[in-house]
């Protein structure tokens, strides 16, 4: 890897960020909704037009959109991103108490998925075309279909409403934010959800990937030397096409844990995506930029660490790149 | 002494399994099921003849009963007249969004084919950006622009933010197809941007893109359902299965049932066969047999 290879990279993640940036500064200034009401909660009917104003100008939000993104660059540089203005703290300790809570639900969601799927491709490669693999794919795809929230919902009617094993909603009972058994009981429904919407996409590619390398000539050659089909599947198709999917696992961080953007408000789940949710919604501008600013480097991070993991993989993707042909 | 080995030529092999059966089976029941309900939502009027925007208040949260086939909601709307005026407009939303999507994707995939590498490099990039702005943000913020939302405006709303993976098939095609000769004459004899697109480049993508769109539609129609229902959608008086889910949360606490699983179970039913069709149309056909 060289110097110049690592600069065009930090490059492009450095640009990258800035027109993110940018981009979301500009979009959540131009939506009409009313920062100063995330401020001053239902008071801000009653406030005359001068109290408005005067509060736009404490806020720093009469300035024009170039002058206040400046502003916000500066200062963000300097690690000050500012207050929340619904919750009159800073921006980094209200995100802190519940990154925690979302790294949980995201985190493990992303490993089960992980591992459930690589599990699931492998079985329904093992009997491809037979029942259980049709089985498996039939229920894969009616998984696939149905909608997070609905899922939730439903969950929600039989195991809260109906049989009343699980809470509902929140991370934890109140009083009970230290009880580790009260908070994986919190846990199971939101993470069955994040798991069983995303399972079906991963396994099915693994299953496709298997099937493709279960046909390639190595394999034939394995057979006539008198290898089992387990040891040829698990010890050489698999490991195969292990790297191709890490690199598509890496891609695929922000999407599982975007995915706990609505099951974190069905639930009522404390967390990040809540959070973001509320601040578009409420226009608490320092907080959506940081929230934002977060999940898009995450984003723009893994698309990059994807692409470096594959070049380095499959020296052939780097090469068409080079020569400006077809790359994926 | 008679030979040890006598020599009888190759041994016949068995007929392996008669190859693959041709392109995979049609999806009758998918078909038929998808039928029904535009059918159904079609004829809306005719299968049922409450008005659904009629507010019964002397029967909100009734079960379903022989008055009211699948029962009322908190408002209470006869459920059975809602399902099918819904259907009509989360059907027409997922039309309406995939057709502004496909075009976008269709073009921004072209513009981005045909262009030199570092234009390319630069347009691929800008997707990852917009990529990375979250998606809520975007559809508030159209949705304000637009004004009050409706079914045009969430149509744009959710179009807008799902057209990358589309143009990315499509700049792969185009790439690949650019160099051919008579796209090469299509141009050298002055042919426009356009042109070139619709006559020569367009008909040899479509059959890969054709998929994708399937499954935009499904999308589509799913993101309008999860909108409505955390409030960012249609409104109430705007009928459609995502507005009449957002009734849903309050009736859980109700034990209403029926508000929940009969216009999901629709969603889920329509979802799932446009699902099949797609996959049907891609005919993922695994190729040759296993070694295995």
């Amino acid at each position: 890897m060289t110097i110049q290879y690592l600069f065009k990279k930090a490059l492009l993640f450095i640009g990258s960020v800035l027109l993110l940036s940018l981009l979301v500064f500009t979009i959540s200034r131009l939506a009409p909704s009313d920062p100063l009401q995330s401020y001053y909660g239902e008071q801000v009917e009653k406030m005359t037009v001068e109290e408005k104003a005067r509060a736009r100008e404490r806020l720093g939000l009469d300035a024009s959109i170039p002058v206040q993104y400046l502003r916000w660059a500066g200062s963000a540089l300097r690690g000050d991103f500012g207050l929340s203005y619904k919750y009159k703290q800073p921006v980094t300790a209200v995100i802190s108490q519940r990154m925690g809570n979302t790294l949980i639900l995201g985190g493990l969601g992303f490993v089960l998925t992980f591992v459930l799927a690589l599990g699931l491709g492998t079985l329904c490669a093992w009997f491809e075309d037979r029942w259980p693999d049709r089985l498996i794919c039939r229920v894969g795809t009616f998984s696939s279909c149905i909608p997070e929230f609905w899922l939730s919902l439903v969950l929600i009617l039989v195991f809260s409403v109906t049989l009343r094993w699980l809470p509902t909603s929140g991370a934890y009972s109140i009083g009970k934010a230290g009880d580790l058994e009260d908070r994986a009981a919190h846990l199971v429904l939101p993470l069955t959800v994040v798991v069983l919407s995303h399972l079906w996409y991963y396994a099915y590619m693994v299953r496709n990937k298997l099937l493709e390398e279960v046909r390639s000539d190595y394999v034939l050659l394995l057979r006539a030397k008198g290898l089992p089909r387990g040891r040829i599947l698990l010890g050489h198709c698999l490991r195969s096409i292990l790297p191709s999917y890490l690199g598509l696992m890496a891609i695929s961080v922000p999407h599982i844990l975007g995915g706990t953007y609505i099951v974190e408000t069905v639930f009522s789940y404390p967390g990040i995506g809540r959070l973001s949710y509320e601040s578009a919604r409420y226009a608490d501008y320092n907080l959506l930029m940081v929230l934002c600013m977060m999940t898009g480097i995450l984003v723009i991070l893994c698309s990059i660490l994807g692409q470096v993991l594959s070049e380095k993989i499959d020296p052939r993707i780097r090469a068409a790149q080079d020569t400006g042909e077809v790359a994926l | 002494m008679s030979e040890p080995f006598k020599v009888v030529g190759i041994r016949p092999q068995p007929a392996r399994a008669a190859a693959r059966p041709g392109p995979r089976e049609v999806p009758v029941a998918s078909l038929v099921l998808l039928g029904l309900i535009l059918a159904g939502c079609l004829l809306a009027p005719v299968i049922s003849a409450k008005d659904p925007g009629y507010l019964d208040l002397a029967n909100c949260n009734a079960a379903p009963s022989r008055e009211f086939l699948f029962g009322t909601d908190a408002l209470g709307r006869d459920i059975f007249a809602c399902i099918w005026q819904g259907g009509r407009i989360s059907i027409a939303i997922g039309l309406l969004s995939t057709a502004i999507s496909t075009a976008i994707a269709i073009v921004y995939g072209t513009v981005s084919g045909m262009a030199p590498r570092w234009l390319d490099t630069a347009l691929m990039r800008l997707t990852e950006v917009f990529l990375s702005v979250p998606g809520l943000l975007i559809v508030l913020f159209l949705q304000a622009i637009l004004g009050k939302a409706g079914v045009l405006s969430i149509s744009i709303a959710i179009g807008v933010t799902s057209w990358y993976s589309i143009a990315k098939v499509v700049r792969i095609e185009v790439r690949r197809l650019r160099q051919s000769e008579y796209v090469v004459a299509s141009r050298a004899m002055g042919g426009g941007f356009f042109h070139v697109l619709a006559r020569h480049l367009a008909p040899n993508f479509v059959s890969s893109i054709m998929f994708m769109v399937v499954m935009n539609i499904r999308g589509a129609i799913g993101t309008e359902s999860t909108l409505s229902f955390m409030g960012m959608g249609l409104p109430l008086e705007v009928i459609s299965w995502g507005s009449m889910l957002s009734l849903a949360e309050k009736a859980l606490m109700t034990g209403s049932w029926w508000i929940v699983l009969i216009p999901g179970a629709f969603l889920v039913t329509l979802l799932m066969c446009t699902t099949n069709i797609g996959n049907w149309l891609r005919k993922a056909m695994t190729p040759g047999e296993s070694n295995l």
